[in-house]
């Protein structure tokens, strides 16, 4: 029979099982860590750790929506040429629009419209994957190379450079590059797509879709609102990502964020999401999302060519899904 | 060796034999320290319940599985295969129970696969290798053109596809697992047919049925089996069914629970003049509390007047009344609002959610009762689901297990569950029964009746009539679409049916 304590324990082991691989590499970055001059770990200096949540948010936050599209049978390939879009639009809306508004107005603008046209652009791509039963990998293709293109030719292919001192783009820069509001907009998101996903009939219902979508169709789930809710949030997702992106950079340059969308989909693999759909969580894809950071960190203090840093790091995403698959409960069929 | 044998009432030397063979998947002891033989030009049946280790013995038989421990000797000689493919090359075929057939290629193509005399070795004449396969259609009973794509035939057909295969092989030794779970009276007498005419030529056939009205026709001898144990072998003649079902469960159990008839009550569902693609004219009425047993043969339109009932399969023609009002079927969620609910013929591909647990399956169809402004309250929802499935005698280890880790027959409950969770005025089941165990069944009968006698309007298909007959008030007897009459069960015989369900008519 159930019990209450046997539940427990399995939610207790669920809950820890994506932090071992955090632990290791976690342990890695100690051990391969250089020393400061005092003989201190540079790698646990809180400015280091804290630099590497910074430089995975941007991915991190895309991870997040890019999970819930996973879980529900899909994928996201148009993420990094939406972040790259948008970073350039709130160029355009912050350096060449000049509107008759408070400067706090005109980037309260800029980003309500940013956030807008990438949960179009996920729309689009949700209501063209299911309605037309197009495949997402060749929907969201069409719209990575779509939405650079689109990128490119609004920005005539020049960086647009942001501005200085009391320019709106220059307090718009100031604003989102801040540490703690990037991380805290990083954690409020993660916590509510955890919560999404364990706690409300929505997320009940991608987790169905995405194991089984016939099964889904004779039990009369909102298949097609469900799915394309998944891209719109993953749209939206990227363009938040854009936001961030172009504030630490100081500039919309729309060649940004190439193959950023494989870094998101390795984060969420190595969390354990399974690309056939239907399972996943919230915790994993953050977990594998600062494997991938400490990773990349330690490899950096540790001044190793940034090509063998690749090398390294398809190593781990096929010993973290080979790890992942071994204890995975066999289905007795 | 015939040289050898002395001469008069003897043994034949077996064809395929098994000492001590022992198999454990994980925690689960499948099969312990087996012995068993299988002789040339006999039908061997194996039965017991779910998870007594019936499949597993054919699997490793068939080279699928490799024994732990112990020995299988094929024509006197120890046998070590490491792929099904090496058995079919020493004469060993196997018609799985799950059929391992792909829907997107063509009939010929699927029976070619794997098939060493078949197989091309570089190119492909489709149009001599349509030639080979057609007769072996024939013989099974499904003579569909062989470049028809596997994927536009049904279930049923999928099935006698799987039988031509083997027949293709000319296999000495053919197990089958469950050949018949998905086939009609009509296709069931064909597949005999063959399995007598194999006999005749010599080859030994084991076959693995939970149907004990055919394992008593076909077998010559039956050998039950418990927990992975061999409970006892027997010559066909010298048992009887209550004794293997006594051996197989370990206690008495009755065949189906002959429900009542009622009086007649008020219509819950009225059907006039149905028509789709696929079925002609259908009218009847449904009352409430009136289990209603749908017969037919194989693509007489069972299962697509459930589907027409949802709107899956669109209507041309008909008006249908649910309750007091007229209704249009519209889809799934729509006819669940109108409280009329289809449990799907194929739990495993349309109906269950393996990797989710069985408490999420159970409540995933009526979810939204269980939920405030789309968020879950878990307590209720629990609570709920338990609840029935303990009144679907489903049993489970523990509710948070992923449904794919349950016999057959308790996956059937918990879908069942589902569906009763949505608390339908109008059930349609298409083929509950199909493919569990005695204990299973006997639990649906008693589920359906029960709910019946709580005011539900049940349409149930069923491809064994016995239990069909026994457990409906009324048989509606369908034929290439048509209605083709509607028997009270009291009068309804099998042989009444069968004339109905291949279009002769009423008996005179």
């Amino acid at each position: 029979m159930s019990t209450a304590a046997g539940r427990g324990l399995r939610g207790a082991h669920q809950f820890t099982r994506p932090f071992i691989g955090l632990i290791l590499v976690v342990a890695l970055g100690v051990f391969l860590s250089p020393r400061g001059a005092g003989g201190g770990i540079i790698f646990l200096s809180g400015g280091n750790l804290t630099d590497i949540l910074l430089q995975q948010g941007e991915i991190g936050i895309m991870a997040l929506a890019m999970t819930l599209v996973v879980i529900a049978g899909g994928i996201d390939l148009s993420v990094g040429s939406v972040l790259a879009f948008s970073a350039s639009l709130v160029g355009l809306l912050l350096v060449k629009w000049e509107p008759r508004l408070p400067t706090g107005a005109q980037i309260a603008a800029a980003v309500a419209a940013v956030l807008l046209l990438g949960a179009v652009i996920g729309a689009v791509n949700g209501i063209i994957i299911t309605r037309l039963r197009l495949q997402p990998f060749v929907m969201t293709l069409a719209a990575m190379i779509g939405v650079r293109g689109l990128t490119r030719w609004m920005t005539g292919n020049t960086n647009i450079d942001f501005g200085f001192d009391a320019a709106a783009s220059a307090r718009f820069s100031d604003l989102f590059s801040q540490k703690p509001l990037i991380l805290a907009v990083w954690a409020v998101l993660a916590v509510a797509a955890h919560l999404v996903l364990s706690r409300t009939v929505f997320g009940r219902y991608l987790r169905a879709i995405g194991e089984n979508e016939k099964a889904a169709a004779f039990t009369g789930l909102p298949i097609r609102m469900a799915r394309t809710a998944t891209y719109v949030a993953c749209g939206a997702a990227a363009a938040l990502a854009g936001l961030v992106h172009a504030a630490r950079s100081h500039q919309g340059n729309p060649n940004d964020g190439v193959a950023y969308e494989l870094d998101v989909i390795a984060a969420v693999v190595i969390g354990g999401t399974a690309l056939s759909g239907g399972q996943g969580t919230i915790l994993g894809t953050v977990t594998g999302t600062l494997i991938l950071g400490v990773l990349t960190n330690v490899l950096r203090l540790r001044m190793v060519d940034s090509n063998v840093e690749l090398m390294i790091k398809a190593v781990i995403i096929i010993v973290a899904v080979w790890v992942q698959r071994r204890d995975r409960p066999s289905i007795n069929s | 060796m015939i040289a050898f044998s002395p001469i008069g009432n003897h043994e034949p030397a077996p064809a395929l034999a098994c000492t001590g063979v022992s198999k454990r998947y994980g925690g689960v002891q499948a099969l312990s320290g087996v012995d068993w033989e299988l002789l040339p030009g006999e039908v061997h049946a194996l039965c017991g319940e779910n998870g007594a280790g019936k499949s597993t013995l054919a699997r490793i038989c068939a080279g699928i599985a490799r024994p732990d421990s112990g020995e299988i000797r094929r024509g006197g000689c120890a046998v070590a295969w490491s792929g099904s493919d090496e058995a079919r090359r020493d004469g060993v075929g196997i018609i799985l129970q799950e059929l391992d057939l792909f829907a997107n290629l063509t009939v010929a193509e699927n029976i070619a696969l794997g098939n060493p005399a078949l197989e091309a070795r570089r190119w492909v004449s489709f149009d001599a290798l349509s030639r080979a396969v057609a007769p072996r259609l024939e013989e099974a009973g499904i003579p569909v053109d062989p470049t028809t794509p596997l994927g536009e035939l049904g279930v049923s057909q999928w099935q006698l596809v799987a039988i031509a295969r083997v027949l293709s092989l000319d296999a000495k030794v053919i197990f089958m697992d469950e050949p018949t779970s998905a086939l009609t009276e009509d296709a069931v007498e064909r597949l005999f047919a063959v399995i007598r005419r194999l006999k005749a030529r010599g080859v030994a056939i084991a076959y693995v049925s939970h149907k004990m009205s055919e394992i008593f026709r076909i077998s010559d001898r039956i050998t039950v089996m418990r927990d992975g144990e061999m409970v006892a072998t027997c010559a066909t003649g010298d048992t009887t069914v209550d004794a293997v079902i006594r051996q197989m469960v370990g206690r008495p159990v009755t065949a189906g629970e002959a429900t009542p008839p009622e009086e007649p009550k008020i219509s819950v569902l009225g059907v006039r003049n149905l028509s789709t693609r696929k079925l002609r004219r259908i009218s009847f009425d449904l009352a409430d509390g009136e289990i209603m047993g749908v017969a037919g043969l194989v693509a007489s339109g069972r299962s697509e007047l459930g589907r027409a009932l949802l709107g899956l399969s669109p209507l041309t023609g008909g008006e249908l009344t649910l309750a007091d009002g007229t209704y249009l079927p519209r889809g799934v969620r729509h006819a669940m609002r109108s409280l009329l609910a289809l449990v799907p013929e194929d739990r495993r591909r349309d109906g269950l959610f393996m990797r989710m647990s069985v408490l999420e399956n159970t409540t995933i169809a009526a979810l939204r009762r269980y939920s405030r402004l789309g968020w879950l309250r878990g307590g209720e929802e629990r609570e709920a689901a338990l609840d029935l499935l303990e009144q679907s005698r489903t049993l489970f280890a523990d509710a948070d297990l992923p449904v794919g880790a349950l016999s057959g027959g308790n996956q059937q409950k918990v879908l069942l569950s589902k569906w009763l969770l949505t608390f339908p005025k109008v059930l349609f089941l298409d083929d509950p029964t199909r493919g569990i165990d005695v204990g299973a069944k006997d639990d649906i009968y008693r589920l359906i009746a029960r709910l019946a006698r709580d005011g539900v309007g049940i349409l149930w298909v069923s491809s064994e009539l016995p239990e069909l007959i026994a457990n409906s008030h009324r048989i509606m007897v369908l034929h290439e679409g048509g209605l083709q009459g509607i028997l009270e069960s009291a009068e309804a015989t099998q042989e009444s049916v069968m004339r109905l369900a291949t279009g002769h008519g009423p008996a005179p």
